[in-house]
């Protein structure tokens, strides 16, 4: 059995539990209903494309990645803002905060 | 096993295990426990690729204030957890789960495939040269060098966002008639 | 004074007077409007008296005064001036139009003063004469043609003054339509003359007419002639468009006696007589003018000797007067024609504004049957009126003894004329005299058939000034134009009128003077025929009122068809207008709605279809969104690798 794999940790790895977290929230936009739970798989996909910036970063020299993981980090916090305050405003009104009410974009 | 690989491994495994139930567990507040733990998981994850600079933001803006912002809205709401926690759909569901799971494959398979593409060989480690403080000084010095444009439109980002979202809270919910 | 200035001032003040009265139709009262109306007409007429004072100090060869605003529209070889001229011609009109004009204004203030919109009356009444005088001081066919459009226009709003009252609306509506007939022939008529001339100024249309006769019946000046004549019959009610002239009753009487009676339907006459060089080198075109103003003569006059309506007979007659002037211009006799048109204009306005004093009086009794009698209540009113009577039946020395014995002469001696046209003339003012005996009769003489509730009464002074002044007009108005050999023998009274218009007018080809006892002989036919069917109508209508219903009862198939009008407004129905709106009709459900609006529905009903197609992926759900992209990233990964 080779255990280079096991043993000699690189890119690749750090890029395959990235993506693995990546479709996990994404999994979690997809199927869940409670509007904060969603929030929180975007949340996880954030972190998950900062993981794959770090880790190139690293293995790239190149410290570019840890600035935009700073920006993504900002966005980050700037989208759950005002995604908990939509939340709080659906709350407000149907006391629920279920994904179902913002389907009134209907076409 | 190295002490690196075996840390690897271990916060690899913390991290999916904690992922996982925030998608899967049904209550709220155990989702959001579960982020926080997964936050600090990445955290981790950053010491282990030398970046202790956004390993400690990455602690202070997610693991502190984002997940306190999350577990206070669930307070306020009062959530009970779900009774269907996941969007019922007839072939929808299923098809989710397909793409998801085809997106997975499909990711991994590229990271495969673009091995050799990436100029750079496992194991190797190009940011070990700098120490720990030289690498924050650098890092500071390009954000506000190189990236100062963008750094000061994210300031005025903020302010509209903050600006927004309070205005947001305070309205009756939506422009419908009750 | 300055003739530019003199110009604008004739023109102008009409159109000032109607704005003023046109803004504040809603305050101004009767008296008001009435007042600044006659003010604004009468400053336009005291303008034209001193433009043709200043016409008649020029020397005889160069009496012109043309004056030009400002370029109006030059489109490549169409240039066409704000220009007016005043001529002998032009000053005989608006010297016509300012002062009848005047009279009738001034006599609304009496008619109308009861009358609710009284302001927007006298506003469209100015603006009227607005127009008419852009019709005759307008230098070319295009200027005339805007105030041809015009008259047509005021004449519409003032016979649907009324317009409470659908059978006046439609009248107006009758009126105006009938004359889009004839203003569609115009502008044909103007479109050919500028294709042939290039262009449209009439002094050099007149220049460049053809110095040899036309004789085909296809080119240029025949129909460019022939076209204009057919306006002309729309706008002066002849046949076959006179229909509308009797119906346009409906409106006010004063409008009756100035646009109906004194000058819009002039219009015609005018413009062939304006253009005369031009026609008399087309001598079908003069033929045909001279036949249907015949025929219009005799046809209008047997209408009207069985009208009941006053104003009916008054019109009827009108239509016939209309036709003794075109059947002056068919024979080549142009300036006999604007000479019954003046003295026309005199009599009829007076009789018509007698008649509007007799409604006003009978509290809008408009029946003759209903009258008799009225010469004691009215006496002003019945002695001018009685004027106007001796003036179109033909008695010397009136108004209309000279005109309309001038016309028949020339009907007579001119080459373009025949005997038989005579003859029909000779005909029409037997019947002129016939019915406007009965008229008189009836209305003014004999027994009263008033009803008891009704009280005559005579009409206020403003009423009557202008029927003693048109009464006195039309008593010496034919002196200016005594025929030669009436002059010779009563102390060489010289012709002014045919002195004054001869430099515009254009000889007639082939003419030979008329011996002195031939001219005497055809005087004492007409006048003779006259005075007899005028005593037969008198002894009928006054001395024993039972005999012409006896004579209708024997005679009833000729009678009714007469009384109906020969049925020409049935048959225009039966043959165009009916058949038309089927037309139409068929054409709107079959093409419109069935093709060309299914066509449009098609095209959204496709639109629609594709939308709800497209439509049903829009859910709104955010979820099934992002699996969307899930989807796109997919597809598009897998595009990579596969690769």
């Amino acid at each position: 059995m080779n255990t280079d794999f096991i043993n000699q940790i690189g890119l690749n790895h750090y890029l395959i539990l990235a993506a693995l977290l990546f479709t996990m929230g994404m999994a979690g936009v997809l199927l869940r209903r409670n509007v904060i739970v969603l929030l929180m798989s975007i949340e996880l996909m954030l972190n998950s494309v900062n993981l794959t910036f770090v880790a190139f970063s690293k293995y790239l020299g190149l410290l570019d990645g840890h600035i935009i993981v700073f920006f993504v980090m900002t966005i980050a916090a700037a989208e759950a803002a005002v995604g908990l305050a939509l939340a709080v405003t659906i709350f407000k009104r149907f006391r629920e905060v279920n994904i179902r009410f913002f389907e009134h974009l209907k076409g | 096993m190295t002490a690196d690989a075996f840390l690897f491994w271990f916060l690899a495994i913390v991290t999916l295990g904690s992922g996982l139930s925030v998608i899967l567990l049904s209550n709220p507040i155990y989702s959001a426990l579960s982020l926080a733990m997964t936050m600090v998981g990445i955290s981790a994850l950053f010491v282990t690729l030398n970046a202790y600079f956004i390993a400690g933001v990455q602690l202070i803006v997610y693991a502190g204030a984002v997940m306190v912002l999350f577990v206070m809205v669930i307070m306020l709401f009062d959530l009970k957890s779900d009774t269907v926690a996941f969007a019922k759909g007839k072939f929808t569901g299923a098809l989710k789960v397909a793409s998801v799971g085809l997106l997975a494959g499909l990711v991994v398979a590229a990271i495969d495939l673009s091995k050799g593409l990436i100029g750079v060989k496992d194991g190797e480690n190009h940011l070990v040269a700098l120490g720990d403080m030289e690498a924050t000084k650098s890092l500071g010095r390009i954000l506000f060098q190189k990236y100062v444009f963008g750094f000061e439109a994210l300031g005025v980002l903020l302010l509209v966002i903050a600006v927004g979202a309070v205005s947001l809270a305070r309205s009756k919910g939506g422009t419908h008639e009750h | 004074m300055n003739h530019s200035l003199l110009m604008a001032l004739v023109i102008l003040s009409p159109l000032i007077g109607f704005l003023i009265n046109g803004f504040r139709y809603k305050r101004h009262s009767a008296n008001v409007a009435g007042v600044i109306a006659t003010i604004a007409i009468a400053i336009s007429f005291v303008s034209s008296a001193i433009l043709v004072t200043d016409l008649i100090a020029m020397p005889e060869e160069s009496r012109r005064i043309a004056v030009k605003f400002f370029e109006w529209l030059v489109i490549d070889r169409l240039k066409i001036d704000a220009g007016f001229v005043v001529d002998q011609i032009s000053a005989v009109m608006i010297l016509i139009i300012t002062g009848v004009g005047t009279l009738i204004h001034m006599y609304s203030i009496g008619y109308m003063h009861h009358d609710k919109g009284a302001a927007k009356y006298f506003a469209y009444l100015n603006l009227f004469i607005f127009n008419m005088l852009l019709l005759v001081l307008g230098d070319s066919l295009l200027v005339m043609f805007v105030g041809w459009e015009g008259v047509g226009l005021c004449s519409y709003l003032l016979i649907g003054f009324w317009f409470t009252d659908s059978e006046k609306a439609a009248a107006g509506m009758k009126a105006f339509i009938t004359n889009r007939v004839g203003d569609a022939a115009f502008l044909l008529g103007m479109f050919l003359l500028f294709v042939t001339y290039g262009t449209l100024n009439f002094s050099e249309l007149n220049a460049l007419a053809p110095t040899v006769a036309e004789s085909s019946w296809l080119g240029a000046v025949t129909l460019g002639t022939l076209f204009l004549f057919i306006g002309a019959t729309g706008k002066s009610a002849q046949i076959p468009l006179y229909v509308w002239l009797p119906d346009a009753m409906a409106g006010p009487t004063p409008v009756s006696a100035l646009i109906h009676a004194a000058t819009m339907v002039t219009a015609g006459v005018y413009m062939i007589v304006r253009l005369n060089p031009l026609f008399i080198m087309a001598p079908n075109t003069m033929m045909v003018i001279a036949i249907i103003g015949a025929a219009t003569v005799v046809f209008a006059a047997t209408i009207g000797m069985t009208q009941w309506d006053i104003k009916k007979i008054l019109a009827y007659s009108t239509v016939s007067q209309l036709g003794y002037m075109f059947l002056a211009c068919g024979v080549g006799a142009f300036g006999a024609a604007m000479f019954h048109l003046m003295t026309h204009a005199f009599f009829k306005a007076l009789m018509f504004l007698g008649s509007g004093s007799v409604i006003h009086a009978m509290h809008e009794e408009q029946d003759v049957r209903k009258m008799g009698g009225l010469k004691k209540y009215l006496p002003i009113t019945h002695i001018t009126f009685f004027l106007g009577w001796l003036a179109i039946i033909g008695m010397p020395p009136f108004a209309g003894f000279f005109s309309k014995d001038e016309i028949l002469a020339y009907t007579f001696n001119s080459p373009m004329g025949s005997p038989i046209l005579w003859a029909a003339g000779v005909l029409g003012a037997t019947l002129t005299a016939f019915y406007m005996t009965r008229l008189m009769a009836l209305t003014f003489w004999g027994k009263s058939r008033v009803s008891k509730d009704v009280h005559p009464h005579e009409s206020p002074a403003l009423m009557t000034i202008p029927l003693i002044t048109l009464g006195v007009l039309s008593v010496i108005g034919g002196w200016i134009g005594v025929p030669h050999v009436l002059g010779e023998y009563l102390g060489h009274i010289p012709n002014v009128w045919e002195h004054w218009l001869h430099p515009l007018i254009k000889g007639i080809p082939g003419w030979q003077t008329l011996d002195h006892a031939t001219e005497f002989a055809l005087m004492g036919t007409s006048v003779g025929l006259a005075l007899i069917s005028a005593g037969i109508a008198y002894h009928f209508y006054v001395k024993a009122p039972d005999a012409p219903k006896k004579i209708a009862e024997k005679i009833k198939p000729i009678y009714n068809l007469v009384y109906n009008k020969y049925f020409v407004d049935e048959v225009y129905f039966g043959a165009i207008i009916n058949p038309l709106v089927n037309l139409s009709r068929n054409i709107w459900y079959y093409i419109d709605v069935n093709f060309i609006d299914k066509m449009t529905y098609l095209a959204g009903d496709l639109a629609r279809g594709m939308g709800s197609v497209i439509r049903s992926s829009q859910t709104g759900n955010v979820q099934q969104y992002a699996m969307y992209i899930g989807i796109g990233v997919v597809v598009a990964l897998s595009f990579v690798i596969m690769r």
